[in-house]
């Protein structure tokens, strides 16, 4: 026998001590297996979103992180979170689905909508409860097992609709607006609500525009826009396409002139380091407070943002997630007082947990938590911020979103 | 067809078998008994990692018959799968029809709207080409985003759970019977096509379209004949994806999807019928273990949050980088060494 042949029979015996002790090395280190939350997060973390979903997905791990090491978990359980980058792509956020419901977790979230409408319907089918941070109109009409955190984008055009008209608008008869859409579920929320409320507000819609996410020029969707004269361009995008926007509006010499409005996904510290002074008087719809704000969940996530992600302080999408996490919590915590931990599945932390949200208060952060039958919007209420000197300043307090009457398909 | 040593052929049906030998058949037997049983051993999660994958090896076998057997680049292939998509939910959402009509009609769609896109191929190759179908990407992709009153737009349209004579798939393990079912035919359907006149003379043209225009092959035909049949196989794909996921978006295909299905096939194996199924597995298992491989590193050196996401991006355009350097006739070659290999132990020749 050579030594070739000899050391191909000792690697193939090798090999199958190796896979025959796997499950032995398993039994043997097993330690008592203790009982934990499991929670699901479906993270765009790379992708076309990712300037999104990064300062996202870090906000709701450090949360985790706050929960578990400094309040020790959730009534003495820790939370197990199972968490996955989908990559902004649909087919993997559908796997990603299934193996949360597969790992047996209690509940999940996404942080866009996109990745919502891809889990959606496989969730609904489960019965498995989620959320998402941003979302769609046609995501929670009619209302299944999919929930959101906050106001939709059609929510942000509403209130910032309603806000133009009683504090900016002094011309006479009804204001002309244009839409600058992402061209998907962001964008076309914000159209969804425009093409409901509109004329019943009193403004003119005259015209809707479409772009990209990786768009690099707007001039010539702008050229069409100036020559329609309107004295609002909405934009529901997200923050990069909408820099491109603010700035190509600002060599056209159209703004400073008209008022420029911008829904949540759009309005963030990233639009303004993108965007320089371009974005000035650039008015904003988020349903968050602002970094420093005096509430009382300010120094603790400010505190946690600055030790592990010092990036991403300033980013608005950060309180946002931080905000996600202080709810996850909350929904286990009310199940577990109802039902308690042993009964605890999907579908009671859905009926005891979300269901009984009543006026949670997510440490000022945003507006309160509650459940309405018929609406699963948990938080339903927004700010209007504004840009001075490359400030995002709030400049009114809650405003509520009252319930639009989607009709969708 | 490789046989072992001693097996020879005695009449055309033994020269046309696909499963020659007993060792055939009994491999061929064992990988049904595993891959029908997979349900009862695997969860939720592993099924629908199978069940995209036996989606994505219908649309790759399709893209193989195209670009690998007819040499006719296509880089507009999720537009066809969005065709396939948005043709089966329309017709089982909107119009209420059972899912076997909108699983036929999306494959003839697809195929239809394949041929049409398919027409420049007559006068353009290579490069040019592939331009050409760049541009039904983007066209489809408008189309779909602006009919709204039939797609739902950028709002997107939600699919029913498919539904055969009474039973309907809504669980992954019911799902995963349908899907493989269906990739099992697709993958048969292609392998015995490259054996028939219009597979002998797909190839004839990928290899040199002059010669076999002398040799008296219609291009023209041939060339449609096969947009069709790969579109048509993006159009199924894109059925089964539909039901599958529940709910379609035109961002489910993008350029960049379209592209992955290219790297598929070369890193299967381009003109053989087990390149798409390796290309296809190698892609999809890679993109499954970049997402478990991130939190584990994460919680095992305790790195911040986020901090190991930046992988996958680099793994998967090392791994292309890597197969075009070192095996750039793919997987399936590997397969066959390996096969002549094992056939040949434990002598060397």
């Amino acid at each position: 026998m050579n030594w070739k042949k000899l050391l191909k029979m000792a690697g193939v015996v090798s090999l199958a001590l190796v896979i025959a002790i796997i499950p032995l090395l398993g039994a043997g280190c097993a330690k008592e297996e203790e009982k934990t939350l499991k929670v699901g997060f479906s993270i765009c973390y790379t992708g076309v979103a990712a300037e999104k979903g990064r300062p996202m997905g870090n906000a709701k791990l450090d949360c985790m992180k706050y929960i578990n090491e400094e309040l020790g978990g959730v009534a003495e359980y820790q939370i197990e979170v199972i968490w996955r980058d989908n990559q902004y792509d649909a087919a993997k956020a559908a796997t990603i689905i299934n193996e949360l419901i597969n790992a047996g977790c209690l509940l999940f979230t996404t942080n866009s909508s996109k990745m919502m409408m891809a889990s959606a319907e496989i969730a609904n089918r489960a019965e498995f409860p989620g959320f998402a941070v941003f979302s769609a109109p046609v995501l929670t009409n009619p209302p299944q097992h999919i929930y959101a955190q906050m106001p939709d984008y059609g929510d942000d055009w509403a209130a910032f609709a309603k806000y133009y008209l009683e504090n900016i608008w002094q011309g006479e008869g009804r204001p002309k607006m244009v839409l600058h859409l992402l061209d998907n579920p962001t964008g076309y929320g914000a159209r969804d609500a425009a093409l409901v409320l509109a004329d019943e507000l009193g403004i003119d819609i005259v015209a809707t525009e479409e772009h990209t996410a990786t768009t690099i020029s707007e001039i010539e969707s702008l050229t069409r826009i100036n020559a329609l004269n309107p004295d609002i361009l909405y934009i529901s995008s997200t923050p990069q396409p909408t820099s491109i926007i603010v700035q190509n509006a600002v060599e056209l010499g159209m703004y400073p002139g008209i008022t420029i409005g911008c829904g949540h996904a759009s309005f963030t510290s990233v639009l303004v380091e993108l965007a320089g002074a371009d974005t000035e008087g650039v008015y904003g719809v988020y349903p968050t407070v602002n970094w420093g704000d005096d509430v009382p969940a300010m120094a603790k996530m400010t505190e946690y943002c600055l030790e592990y992600h010092p990036d991403d302080y300033g980013n608005m999408d950060y309180i946002t997630s931080w905000a996600e996490g202080l709810v996850v919590a909350e929904i286990l915590r009310l199940a577990i007082e109802n039902v308690g931990v042993d009964n605890l599945t999907p579908q009671a932390v859905e009926e005891y947990g979300f269901k009984k949200l009543d006026n949670f208060d997510v440490g000022g952060l945003h507006g309160p938590v509650s459940y309405t039958p018929g609406d699963n919007r948990l938080s339903k209420s927004v700010r209007v911020f504004q840009i001075l000197d490359s400030e995002i300043v709030p400049i009114t307090g809650w405003v509520e979103a009252p319930l639009i009457p989607y009709e969708f398909d | 067809m490789g046989l072992p040593a001693g097996t020879r052929n005695y009449n055309y049906a033994q020269d046309m078998a696909i499963f020659r030998t007993k060792t055939h058949w009994a491999l061929l037997l064992a990988l049904f008994v595993i891959l029908f049983t997979a349900p009862l051993y695997c969860g939720n999660y592993w099924l629908s990692v199978a069940n995209l994958i036996g989606i994505t090896i219908i649309a790759a076998t399709g893209l193989n018959i195209l670009t690998g057997y007819c040499g006719q680049l296509s880089i507009g292939h999720a537009g066809f799968i969005a065709v396939g998509a948005y043709t089966s939910a329309v017709i089982t959402n909107r119009l209420e029809l059972p899912f076997l009509v909108g699983l036929i009609c999306a494959g003839l769609t697809a195929g239809l709207i394949g041929m049409i896109f398919g027409i420049p191929s007559l006068r353009v190759k290579g490069f040019y080409l592939a331009i050409s179908t760049i541009a039904a990407q983007f066209i489809i992709i408008w189309v779909i985003n602006h009919w709204t009153s039939v797609t739902g737009g950028f709002m997107g349209i939600s699919v029913p759970p498919a539904s055969i004579g009474g039973i309907t798939f809504i669980s992954q393990s019911s799902q995963f019977y349908l899907i493989m079912v269906i990739t099992v035919l697709v993958v048969f359907l292609a392998k015995n096509l490259a054996r028939t006149r219009a597979g002998r003379a797909f190839i004839a043209i990928r290899d040199n379209d002059l010669a076999a225009q002398v040799m008296g092959i219609n291009l023209f035909r041939y060339k449609l004949i096969a947009f069709f049949i790969g579109c048509f196989l993006a159009g199924i794909a894109g059925s089964l994806l539909a039901h599958w996921i529940g709910f379609m978006n035109a961002e489910n295909f993008t350029l960049m999807d379209s592209i992955l299905y290219i790297g598929m096939i070369i890193i299967g194996g381009l003109g053989t019928t087990t390149g798409p199924i390796f290309g296809v597995i190698f892609i999809r298992m890679l993109q499954q273990g970049i997402t478990f491989i991130a939190p584990w590193l994460e919680d095992i050196f305790t790195l911040p949050a986020g901090f190991t996401t930046g992988i996958g991006p680099m793994v998967f355009g090392l791994a292309i980088v890597l197969f075009l350097i070192l095996e750039p006739r793919g997987l399936a070659h590997r397969w066959q060494l390996f096969k002549a290999s094992y056939r040949l132990w434990p002598f060397s020749y």
